[in-house]
């Protein structure tokens, strides 16, 4: 609305201020050298004055739509974003797409660790099943005492399960695209690091891989007589195999 | 009636005449890119498992996310090391570049570009801090941040000088050789259907490069000055419109974080403070946690501020003196989570980002304490050369200021 309002001003802008006018047809080059070359609109004869009208109207239109489309972005559901949602996103994706409820409407108040193990054929040729890792206590571990957390120990491991579990269903099973693609994600980071810990051990070979996320309340604060349950709740998924062996067994 | 025409003909002025806040842009270009570079040399030893094309989200993963949402990454226009490599190579480089203020109109494009392709490539293992450089790399496109400290400012008043002194000024050849390859890739790029996702990039792109031959042409050729001030008119009004859309983006950052807290129970209690210093993944130094955390009364206090600050923040650009008093505590509240959280990188960006509405004295005499250091370094360096060493000059005004606002 305001860029209409503000467009419109401007086109008539020219005919509003008369005495500006005449100023551009002042020759360009004006021979005292100390004078300051004019700039602005007001240097400009009418035909680029309605150039920049038209450009000053456009930035002005496209300042407000987008600040709009942001706002409606980052705005609870409401009116506007049921009727027009697909507008919205349209606009916002996937450039500027954003997310600023920071700890917010309530920071985590659970410790969600994410843990690992294997199905490894050892060298000798039987099956062994490794012990859990914890993987995401080895990331808290490595972020203590750690003035620059890297994003490979603060988000990656984090951000992977969240990805996961807002791509699947209660029992386990992906949504569309997106839970597949979640599944291989978390599925090659645990490989990782799986592998540095060296869960296979001395000439095994690691063909599956269980994931599961254990779950713990914060402690409430010392001075608050609130009480929690310090259980640990457990999601456990299946087994997955890892594609890589299916390939070194056909190779064999 | 004539009042009010009068005030939009005053604003119309104002906003066509000049690039507003030059101080401003300029110092959320430095924040900007030092936050982008010290990101990139930290995260150096761990390029290939955050963005590589054997990472855990490997080139295939990626290819099937970006072929759905069609977000811009120069980084699937090749699986290979070698492209990865050079691509993280020009990230790294663009920041430094446009740091200094070097060519700026080009090299914020390439920031830009450098920006996106990795954060598009990966997008989860990015934070908070990641996306507020997402979108303002977009914006800093389109604003004049090279007006004053930068290599492009030098640049414009030696030329001035040597105008002045009657010399004359040799023809710019960096420029075109820029605008030539640039276009080149450009043109090839968009040949072999590799912008063929969202459109938003590639335009801005096109844009860009074609704004950039217009203004050559016009500068060369035209008969009159009339085209050459429409264009800077425009440029004018471009990078007004980015910087209003900058420090909105900075609002509704502080709008949303202020107003979901307000809806939550935590936050209403006086405690959310405390949970967050209690997260395996957010408390690197578990001692200062517990000392934060033992008075209830003071995370209380805690708690609310933040709340309040953020929610007020936006209302307090209207009177300046409140603004400033704010900002300042929100600067430090973002200086205390980089340390107390672990989260320096996104705090950081935060930080640059509240830069755009420090008062310009305040980020002059930042400017000058710089330029005096600077000087003084330059002396410095210069006796050492003859091996003398004189006492310094004391400068009479505390250097300390020089701190703030820049985040280096």
């Amino acid at each position: 609305m305001d860029a209409r309002e503000e467009g419109s001003a401007v086109r008539h802008g020219p005919g509003g201020e008369p005495h500006d006018a005449p100023a551009a047809d002042v020759p360009p080059r004006a021979p005292e050298p100390e004078a300051e070359p004019r700039t602005g609109v007001a240097a400009l004869s009418l035909r680029y004055q309605i150039a920049a009208a038209l450009a000053l109207a456009v930035v002005a239109i496209t300042v407000c739509v987008h600040t709009g489309m942001v706002f409606l972005h980052v705005a609870p559901s409401n009116t506007v974003t049921k009727q027009h949602g697909e507008a919205i996103d349209d606009w916002i994706y996937p450039e500027f797409e954003q997310n600023w409820k920071l700890f917010a409407p309530n920071p985590l108040q659970q410790n969600i660790a994410v843990q690992a193990r294997a199905s490894v054929a050892t060298a000798d040729g039987r099956i062994r099943t490794t012990r859990w890792y914890d993987l995401s206590a080895e990331d808290g571990r490595a972020i203590d005492g750690n003035p620059l957390p890297s994003h490979t120990q603060q988000n990656a491991l984090r951000r992977a399960w969240d990805f996961f579990v807002a791509t699947h269903d209660a029992e386990n099973r992906p949504v569309g695209l997106r839970g597949a693609l979640s599944e291989s994600y978390l599925r090659r980071t645990v490989e990782l690091r799986l592998d540095r810990a060296d869960a296979a051990g001395e000439g095994g070979v690691v063909e599956r891989v269980q994931v599961r996320s254990r779950t713990t309340n914060v402690r409430p604060p010392k001075w608050s007589d609130e009480r929690v349950s310090d259980r640990p709740a457990y999601r456990v998924l299946p087994w997955w195999r890892v594609p890589e062996t299916r390939e070194r067994e056909d190779a064999r | 009636m004539n009042r009010v025409s009068l005030a939009v003909s005053a604003a119309i002025a104002r906003v066509t005449e000049s690039a507003l806040g030059p101080y401003q842009t300029a110092v959320i270009r430095i924040g900007f890119t030092a936050t982008w570079l010290l990101f990139l040399l930290r995260e150096f030893p761990h390029r290939q498992e955050l963005y590589g094309p054997d990472g855990p989200w490997d080139f295939d993963l990626a290819q099937q996310l970006v072929g759905s949402n069609g977000a811009f990454t120069a980084l699937m226009w090749s699986g290979s090391q070698v492209w990865f490599e050079t691509v993280y190579a020009l990230a790294v480089l663009t920041s430094v570049l446009l740091l200094l203020g070097w060519r700026t109109r080009t090299t914020s494009v390439l920031f830009m570009v450098g920006v996106l392709s990795l954060q598009n490539r990966s997008v989860f293992v990015g934070d908070g801090g990641d996306n507020v450089l997402h979108l303002m790399c977009v914006y800093l496109v389109f604003t004049r941040c090279g007006q004053v400290w930068s290599l492009d400012a030098r640049r414009a008043r030696r030329e001035g000088e040597a105008r002045a002194r009657g010399e004359r000024v040799g023809p710019d050849r960096a420029g075109p050789a820029l605008w030539a390859v640039l276009g080149l890739v450009l043109g090839a790029v968009t040949a072999v259907g590799r912008l063929d996702g969202d459109p938003t990039i590639p335009v801005i792109l096109w844009m860009m490069w074609l704004g950039t031959a217009l203004w050559w042409a016009v500068d060369r050729r035209a008969r009159t000055d009339q085209p050459r001030i429409l264009l800077d008119v425009v440029g004018n009004i471009a990078h007004n419109g980015a910087l209003l859309v900058i420090m909105a983006e900075a609002c509704l950052i502080y709008a949303t974080a202020g107003w979901y807290k307000i809806q939550g129970s935590r936050w209403q209690d006086g405690t959310a403070v405390y949970y967050p210093l209690h997260l395996e993944y957010f408390s690197p130094w578990p001692a200062l946690a517990d000392l934060l955390s033992a008075s209830g009364t003071m995370v209380m206090l805690i708690t609310y501020g933040t709340v309040l600050v953020q929610v007020a923040f936006p209302f307090t650009l209207f009177h300046r003196r409140v603004k400033n008093v704010l900002l300042a505590a929100m600067m430090t509240e973002h200086a205390v989570i980089a340390v107390v959280l672990g989260l320096p990188f996104f705090s950081l960006a935060m930080i640059a980002a509240d830069a755009v509405f420090l008062p310009t004295p305040f980020l002059r005499r930042v400017g000058d304490v710089a330029d005096r250091a600077r000087a003084r370094l330059a002396r410095a360096v210069r006796r050492g050369d003859h091996g003398t060493r004189v006492p310094e000059p004391r400068t009479p005004e505390d250097p300390e200021p020089a701190h703030v606002g820049f985040t280096a």
